[in-house]
């Protein structure tokens, strides 16, 4: 039988459909296969209600790696990125904290609650992009294995090692601080207006299992400083058309150098012979042969489920077992007829056209961490709302809106009862919750859609319904994801790679997974490996 | 008059006498300057009630590093260790108890009754502790590498350790990586199933710290004390006399090799000349003059508070500042007529289960709560303890017939909301509380009572934030990077100020190791 494609990549999501990309342009022959009906993975738009068109998980986007945007020549294929202008924080004591993209007017404004703070705000800003630029390559690299150093990867490391010291003293006291600390004891070092700690920590926990004084939680931080927009440096935007657009340009673009694409084709197994991987069995029983199989879903479903156990050594077994998803978060969606109103800035503004952060207090989102530590969703969340219909009317019709909301902390392990039972009384949760800031809230929703972690799982095959495909904790990071040795984005299995959030750098809409893993399999291919 | 005193070393605790006697051994001529009227500092043997003695600080050595015992040869001195052969029992809330053994092999065969998963993996947990804990050992008293300029002998040391780490089979390589920044809640349960096991191994990650199990990184306590004792139950590691029996002895040992000790000795300030260390400055206003200072303070005490600010660079001082020593650990010490009987005790331990440490915190969650309620400025009414009853092995600390219950709890934060001011006895009661679920006839007993909070840890003691480790043992702050990344090598910006404290690496606990490893920098310094 001859081999009809050279791979097949596992997952139309962001991270399946660059890595295709990248291999059909080296010349592969490449299928993508993906179970849902549409494209994108967690960077979806779908029109959950007639008229109104939902970024149903994923929803702002900064770090997709803009080599990979040029590479795909993303914008011609549709690709157009709207600006996020600010976040705003409202406080419970009739105040807000409202930051914007203008440096001066932020400074002004939070200069009004601190005038030390304003200062430490540049700086800040400042050292952090410095840190940006540091960690910045190490996205781009694949992690060196330190227990078989070979010549690349003590290269690798030395490399890293020489990096670090060409740092200054002071940014090198605040590397170590960001790979090791809590978000909120980094920013307390900087600051001492608590809105802006809180909304700023707040970041540092999103897609974790970890509250915003957990130690690790600073490097979370700095993750979502990575992005960079045209340039601007940390900028969020909007995809028009919303985050599914991201997915279909690039599918767009894969499609044009000669990846061929398939929805609705869920995947029961990975074909083995002789301990190599040759191909895929869909789950209505078709088989497709190729010479490498990638898959950009979760180890849990591409080990567990679709290679089995008993094909893999014990130690990898256990690793695969013991990587941490824990999904902590949900989104709930809404329809709306009017704009929500905010008691501590009313009316219809600029501050509506950003991130709205509702994170009063540090200790307002650790309590949020507590209840989620012991088995409950938060009975105040966190949430970080965005209205895209503000800068994008074509996602809702006329005089109407979307409002996107995430949520932190919905554990996908409850304690009492399960997420089918308490789906919706966490919906109400999280209405209570806004309404106490916009009091006009209730009366304005019109539909509402509400995103478990459980449904994460159910529906767009998130394991635990962790959005970032398991946590970004140190121990799972760099040459330790998604296991110890197995961070090459090769795998035990002969001819079967990974490419998606689960291997080196992670989660988040960055795609560098996929073009890394790209290059060593094609690295592999040619030196006969792979 | 003796010999031209040539170093002052400030504090005369374990490490402030293990500098002296390394230095006053290498020909030098030391004095050490002790705040109290005791020599001791954390290390130290106090009668809190008539006739009862209590180590009022750390009350389980490190334990102290064997190696600097033998150099300086400190039994000699009357330092004698007492190993028990139960290291912890660990009531449950069900009433019954796990005992943890010195013999690893008798308490997986104990283990073996809960769970037969548990009995294997307790084995497995040893045998790792003990192989990662060979590989990290050696850094124990070497200096941390200057990483802007890392000497020949720094290089030599790590790449022995590299060497180590490389011989080890490849499965404990990854976990010596992926523990160091894990939450201990997370290891435990990558081991053992019981929920009690899980909990009394995991409160060794939190001892001293001001987090809780489910924080990244409490794992790294762990491998710190894998690199004394890797026993999976924890070391438990006493001094005949108490605590304080074991700075006696150094003091002996540093007298003998040609040190002086001063007690009554308050050092005011570090005096500098052109910036230059040079002596230090009483509160009476006497002046002793050296050509070198050596510093058991805390980093914060001695930075901020002894040196004059216009010595140091102002982003130093802010790193300083920035250096986390937030104490959440309090004392509570109880004179007893008797001996209380815990729960489940005799079925676990047999006879002697009271004789190494008691453990209070059935399980993970337990914990975890103690330490929120720490995180809002309150104290946990129901706190995490570890508990000893000396008298049972060193019956010279009370009278005849009579116990001493010697406990530390957490979590008990520094800064309590609204203040420690009249909240001391509350603590006492909640902890003494906390015991008698686990303990019931032990309220009868009592007869006499001490509560240190850490304010007065810090009032008394002299420990900044009332951290008994001078500083939390965080990432960022141990190795190269403690107290602060470049100044690592006992140094600081102020030439002739050296820190041989439990601030420096490798940290708290008693093992000699900081005010050992400082010396030698101190002697290499002073012979140039």
């Amino acid at each position: 039988m001859s081999e009809k494609f050279d791979v097949v990549v596992i997952g139309g999501g962001h991270n399946g459909l660059i890595h295709a990309a990248y291999l059909q342009r080296a010349g592969k022959k490449v299928l993508v296969l993906e179970r849902r009906h549409v494209l994108g993975g967690a960077a979806v738009t779908e029109e959950v209600f007639p008229g109104f068109k939902f970024s149903v998980c994923s929803y702002v986007v900064s770090l997709l790696r803009p080599e990979i945007i040029r590479d795909l020549d993303l914008p011609r294929h549709g690709l157009e990125i709207l600006p996020l202008d600010g976040t705003f924080t409202p406080m419970l004591n009739g105040d807000h904290l409202w930051r914007v993209n203008d440096h001066a007017k932020t400074r002004r404004e939070i200069a009004r609650h601190s005038r030390v703070d304003a200062e430490a705000y540049d700086e800040y800003g400042k050292a952090m992009a410095d840190m940006g630029r540091f960690v910045k390559p190490i996205l781009g690299m694949t992690p060196p294995d330190p227990t078989k150093l070979n010549w690349k990867g003590l290269q690798d490391l030395l490399f890293l090692g020489k990096r670090f010291r060409s740092l200054s003293g002071e940014d090198k006291y605040n590397q170590v601080q960001l790979m090791t600390m809590s978000a909120v004891d980094f920013l307390d070092q900087w600051f001492e207006t608590d809105p802006l700690k809180a909304t700023m920590s707040a970041s540092g926990i999103i897609g974790t299992f970890l509250g915003v004084r957990s130690p690790g939680t600073a490097y979370v931080l700095l993750h979502h400083y990575m992005g960079d927009i045209d340039g601007a440096f940390r900028a969020w935007g909007f995809a028009r058309g919303g985050t599914g657009a991201i997915s279909n340009a690039i599918a767009a673009a894969a499609s044009e150098e000669g990846v061929e694409i398939r929805t609705k084709a869920p995947i029961a197994k990975i074909k083995l012979q002789a301990g190599r991987a040759t191909g895929v069995v869909l789950e209505n029983g078709e088989e497709i042969d190729a010479r490498i199989v990638s898959s950009s879903v979760d180890p849990r479903l591409t080990f567990m489920k679709m290679v089995g156990e008993k094909e893999l050594p014990g130690d990898f077994v256990e690793d695969i077992k013991r990587y941490k998803f824990r999904g902590s978060s949900g989104k709930v969606n809404f329809a709306l007829d009017a704009l929500p109103d905010f008691r501590s800035l009313p009316g219809p503004g600029a501050h509506l056209r950003g991130a709205i952060s509702i994170s009063p207090s540090v200790e307002y989102m650790e309590r949020a961490y507590d209840d989620a530590k012991y088995g409950r969703y938060s009975r105040r969340p966190y949430i970080d709302m965005v209205l895209p219909s503000l800068t994008d009317p074509s996602v809702a019709p006329p005089g109407k809106h979307v409002m996107s909301c995430f949520v932190q902390y919905a554990p996908y392990h409850l304690k009492d009862g399960d997420w089918d039972t308490e789906k919706e009384k966490f919906g109400d949760t999280v209405v209570d919750t806004i309404a106490e800031h916009a009091p006009n809230f209730k009366n304005i929703i019109r539909h509402r859609q509400v995103v478990t972690p459980l449904d994460l799982e159910r529906e767009w095959g998130l394991s635990e319904g962790n959005i970032f495909q398991g946590e970004l904790t140190l121990e799972q990071l760099f040459f330790l994801r998604p296991a110890p040795g197995w961070a090459q984005y090769r795998t035990p299995i002969r001819g079967l790679y990974m490419c998606g959030s689960a291997t080196h750098p992670g989660g988040g809409i960055m795609g560098a997974n996929g073009r890394n893993a790209a290059f060593k399999l094609l690295e592999d291919w040619k030196r006969g490996k792979a | 008059m003796a010999a031209q005193r040539d170093v002052v070393v400030i504090g005369a605790g374990p490490n402030g006498l293990t500098a002296a006697a390394s230095l006053a051994k290498a020909g030098f001529h030391p004095v050490v300057l002790e705040r109290r009227p005791v020599v001791g500092g954390v290390a130290v043997t106090e009668e809190f009630a008539p006739g009862f003695k209590v180590s009022s600080l750390l009350h389980a050595a490190g334990p102290f590093l064997p190696s600097i015992a033998a150099e300086l040869d400190l039994a000699k001195h009357g330092l004698s260790f007492i190993q028990t052969e139960v290291r912890v029992l660990s009531p449950g809330g069900d009433g019954k108890a796990i005992a943890l053994y010195s013999d690893p092999h008798k308490t997986a065969s104990e283990l073996e009754r809960v769970s037969s998963h548990d009995a294997k993996g307790y084995l497995d947990f040893h045998a790792t502790l003990g192989r990662i804990g060979r590989v990290l050992e050696p850094l124990l008293t070497m200096t941390p590498p200057d990483l802007d300029d890392p000497g020949l002998g720094a290089v030599w040391d790590l790449l022995g350790v590299g060497k180590k780490f490389r011989a080890l089979p490849r499965r404990d390589a990854f976990r010596l990586l992926r523990w160091g920044p894990m939450a201990v809640a997370d290891l435990v349960s990558e081991f053992f199933e019981t929920e009690l096991l899980r909990a009394t191994v995991a409160a060794r990650g939190i001892y001293g710290a001001f987090a809780g199990p489910w924080s990244a990184g409490t794992s790294l306590g762990l491998l710190l004390q894998a690199a004394t004792d890797a026993n999976a139950a924890g070391p438990a590691s006493f001094v005949r006399g108490g605590m304080g029996a074991l700075t006696q002895a150094l003091a002996s040992a540093a007298k003998a090799m040609g040190a002086e000790v001063r007690t009554n000795a308050d050092v005011a300030r570090i005096a500098t000349r052109d910036g230059v260390a040079a002596g230090v400055v009483l509160t009476t206003g006497e002046e002793v003059p050296a050509r070198a200072v050596v510093s058991t303070a805390d980093p914060k005490r001695t930075l901020l508070a002894l040196v004059d600010p216009v010595d140091l660079d102002p982003a130093f001082i802010q790193k300083v500042r920035n250096y986390r020593a937030h104490g959440a650990l309090a004392k509570v010490h109880l004179a007893l007529d008797g001996l209380p009987e815990f729960h489940g005790a005799k079925a676990a331990g047999g006879p002697n289960a009271l004789s190494g440490r008691i453990h209070i915190g059935p399980d993970v969650d337990y914990l975890e709560r103690a330490y929120d309620a720490a995180k809002y400025g309150d104290f946990s009414p129901h706190p995490y303890c570890d508990v000893t009853i000396p008298t049972l092995t060193d019956p010279q600390l009370a009278p005849s017939g009579k116990h001493v219950m010697s406990i530390a709890a957490q979590f008990a934060p520094h800064k309590l909301k609204g203040g420690w001011n009249g909240k001391r006895e509350t603590l006492g009661d909640a902890v003494v509380e906390t015991l008698a679920a686990f303990a019931p006839n032990l309220k009868s007993m009592i007869t006499a009572r001490q509560v240190l909070t850490p304010l007065d840890l810090e009032e008394t003691y002299g420990l900044t934030g009332g951290h008994v480790f001078h500083g939390e043992h965080a990432l960022d702050q141990l190795f190269t990077m403690r107290p602060i990344l470049d100044w690592a090598q006992y140094r600081t910006p102020v030439r002739g100020l050296y820190l041989a404290g439990s601030g420096a690496h490798p940290g708290g606990g008693v093992t000699g190791a900081p005010g050992w490893n400082a010396s030698r920098e101190v002697a290499k310094a002073l012979r140039r």
